[in-house]
């Protein structure tokens, strides 16, 4: 077992202080903090500033304020002493919206959708109450008669949180373990072909088992993908705190990114294996994309399967594909994250994914065995499953 | 002692090896010898259990040779292999951490072999920065990294400059001393001759010859006695064996077995006798008879 050590101790080290490591997880931490950065930038700010010309316009700010805090946002409002300096206001940027006598509502442009709601609402509310004054009702009764509460929102299922936060942390969740599995999977298979090309493999195996070498380069480069995966993640999480997008993050996040690291090790553990024994048919770097094909078509499905689950999380093709392994190593986690699932089902899937490694893992190392130490041609795989 | 016993091994139509034996003693160092496509490279692998012999006998110290005595073995192989973009120490005691040493053991070996070696100075550059013989200079001190047991090493001297020849050899000769048999293959049939307690001569996958080298110079060797003779009387040698020739002047007579006073009274009379003596035949050209 200290044999698996080393080699994997030296895969990390050497492979961890390549340029392409560090620049991998480098890109990698500042896309996903770009990320949670887009949705301030594009919905931007929901804080305004509103400015009030005319005094058919006081009230707003009343108005506005319950609806505003129901929402988390903020409104400012400020007087004006007229439409001139509000037009100035307004193509200065200064302001959002300014509100004219009550009765017109100027932009630069077009007002922000939400603030536009509020604006609309609070107009409303004002007016009908105006109206309803003016028809002869008792004031005291039309303000009791105005306070409606809102409607209560209550899941009918055990998910909280927006379904479309929900649905982009999916997305996210499944080109994250995607870029993460074909590069760290890729890399097994190149250093396979490295050894193997440069025949050191010959003198590697007179001194260590050939499981103990290809166990040892499958945990070394598997650590650093779940490094690049931490990585990924803490930089997710801290910028969606720093931009406040943490409060829009549903419930139970933890639980769906630790889901999300199992399963890239148990996807890990699957393609790697693959691609450690289909990378030992060959000598040369250049003949491994075109022997790897079969895995990377596999990776692909299982990818785009995924992809489709986001959309259809409950639907029975993602239903049947969660439990089936390969694929799912990355439905199961894309439908914890989205919605509702049954114990059992994670408990089948986690089985079955298991066994399939297993299985894997134990043919991958039988078909290196044989293979690694052929150099020359391309070995068929015929020859060394009998 | 390590020893092969009658290794056959075919690549598919090819017979790479028809029954090769062979035995090493502790402290011998055996010179392995024979054409290109021979079968050494095959023999070696065979013995480090890189290649399956289709069948044969391995042993080392009468025990079948198994997978743990072979960790102690060190080994060269052909197709010298290096992590490319490891450093040369760190390279080094990865080997010797490989082969089962403790952290503080593969460090004080390798510093020792990378000073002995001459690679001081370039220690922590990527092996992919070094020139071909000193990345062979690497592939040596992987291979003696552990204190081998045994040494098997593939052509080793092919590509060194005479300065690094004369490092290896003296490195080999130490680890000989200390007991180790050390096989090696070679195309330098002086420097085999020059080192090797005892040689094997592998002609199409058989040897042909092997032993002491001088038992083997004695039985496969013709001895020639060699007479050189100035302001010669023409003809004078007509009648004895062997064949005469000129060089520079002077008549030269190589002889195989006879009567040498005879021949020595004969070359008095015909002129000044410059040169009288039996001459040892070279490896080399013990190798061409016997793989003729
Ligand atoms: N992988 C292989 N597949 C088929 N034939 C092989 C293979 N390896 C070696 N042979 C054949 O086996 C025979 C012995 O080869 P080997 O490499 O042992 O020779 P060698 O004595 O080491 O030669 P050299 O001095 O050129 O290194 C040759 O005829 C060679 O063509
Ligand atoms: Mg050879």
């Amino acid at each position: 077992m200290s044999n698996v050590w080393l080699v994997a101790r030296r895969e990390i080290a050497v492979r961890g202080r390549t340029k392409g490591f560090l620049i991998g997880l480098l890109v990698s931490a500042l896309l996903v903090v770009a990320l949670a950065f887009i949705p301030k930038l594009l919905g931007g700010n929901d804080s305004y500033t509103v400015g009030v010309v005319g005094a058919g316009s006081a009230g707003f700010e009343t108005a506005v304020k319950p609806l505003a805090e129901a929402e988390q946002a903020e409104v400012a409002f400020r007087k004006l002493p007229d439409e001139a300096a509000a037009r100035a206001a307004l193509a200065d940027g200064d302001l959002d919206a300014a509100v004219l006598d009550g009765t017109k509502l100027l932009a630069d442009g077009e007002v922000s959708q939400q603030l536009g709601l509020f604006l609309q609402s609070a107009h409303r509310a004002l007016q009908t109450e105006e109206r309803l004054r003016a028809a002869g009702l008792d004031p005291g009764k039309v303000t009791e008669a105005m306070r409606v509460p809102p409607l209560t929102e209550v899941s009918v299922s055990t998910v909280a949180g927006d379904a479309g936060v929900r649905a982009g942390i999916a997305t996210l969740i499944v080109l994250v373990l995607f870029f993460l599995l074909i590069s760290s999977v890729t890399s097994v298979a190149m250093g396979v072909v490295e050894e193997k090309g440069s025949r050191i493999v010959e003198l590697l195996l007179t001194s260590i088992r050939p499981w103990q070498l290809l166990g040892g380069k499958i945990i070394g480069l598997g650590a650093l993908g779940l490094v690049n995966l931490l990585v990924v993640i803490v930089a997710g999480l801290g910028a969606s705190l720093v931009t406040g997008l943490a409060t829009d993050l549903p419930p139970g996040i933890t639980g769906i990114a630790i889901s999300a690291v199992i399963w890239f090790l148990l996807g890990y553990a699957f393609f790697s294996a693959m691609a450690a024994a289909f990378g030992a048919l060959v000598s040369r770097q250049e003949d491994v994309s075109s022997v790897l094909t079969p895995m990377t078509t596999l990776l692909m499905a299982t990818y785009l399967v995924a992809f489709y689950a986001v959309t259809d999380p409950s639907g029975s093709v993602a239903r049947t594909l969660s439990l089936i392994p390969p694929f799912s190593s990355m439905v199961m986690p894309v439908r914890m994250a989205v919605g509702e699932v049954q114990l059992w089902e994670i408990a089948l899937a986690g089985g079955l994914m298991i066994v399939a490694v297993v299985l894997v893992l134990l043919a991958g190392a039988r078909i290196y065995q044989r293979a690694v130490l052929r150099t020359g041609a391309r070995v068929r795989l015929s020859d060394v499953m009998r | 002692m390590l020893e092969a016993q009658a290794l056959h091994k075919r690549y598919g139509d090819t017979e790479a090896l028809r029954g090769v034996s062979l035995t090493v003693r502790p402290g011998e160092m055996f010179g392995f010898v024979g054409a290109n496509g021979a079968g050494k490279t095959t023999t070696m692998r065979i013995v480090m259990g890189v290649l399956e012999a289709d069948s044969g006998e391995l042993s080392w110290q009468g025990q079948p040779l198994t997978y743990e005595t072979r960790r102690g073995f060190g080994y060269m192989p052909e197709e010298r292999g290096l992590y490319q973009k490891m450093k040369v120490a760190e390279q080094v005691d990865y080997f010797g951490r490989l082969h089962g040493m403790s952290r503080p053991a593969a460090k004080s070996a390798t510093d020792e072999l990378v000073e002995r070696l001459g690679l001081t100075e370039r220690r922590d550059d990527t092996v992919d920065s070094l020139s071909l013989g000193n990345q062979q200079r690497v592939q040596l001190a992987v291979a003696l990294v552990h204190r081998p047991t045994v040494l098997i090493l593939d052509e080793p001297f092919s590509g060194l400059d005479p300065i690094a020849v004369d490092a290896l050899a003296e490195a080999l000769a130490e680890r000989c001393a200390a007991g180790v048999p050390v096989i090696f293959s070679s195309h330098q049939l002086e420097l085999v001759d020059r080192l090797c307690d005892s040689v094997g001569i592998i002609s199409a996958g058989r040897m042909v010859a092997g032993g002491p080298v001088e038992e083997v110079r004695a039985r496969e060797g013709r001895r020639l006695l060699k007479v050189v003779v100035r302001d010669a009387t023409p003809g004078w040698a007509d009648g004895l064996p062997g064949e005469v020739s000129t060089e520079n002047g002077r008549h030269v007579l190589l002889a195989p077995d006879g009567d040498d006073q005879a021949i020595l009274r004969a070359a008095v009379q015909a002129g000044t006798v410059e040169h009288f003596g039996w001459q040892q035949p070279t490896l080399t050209e013990i190798f061409r008879e016997a793989v003729a």
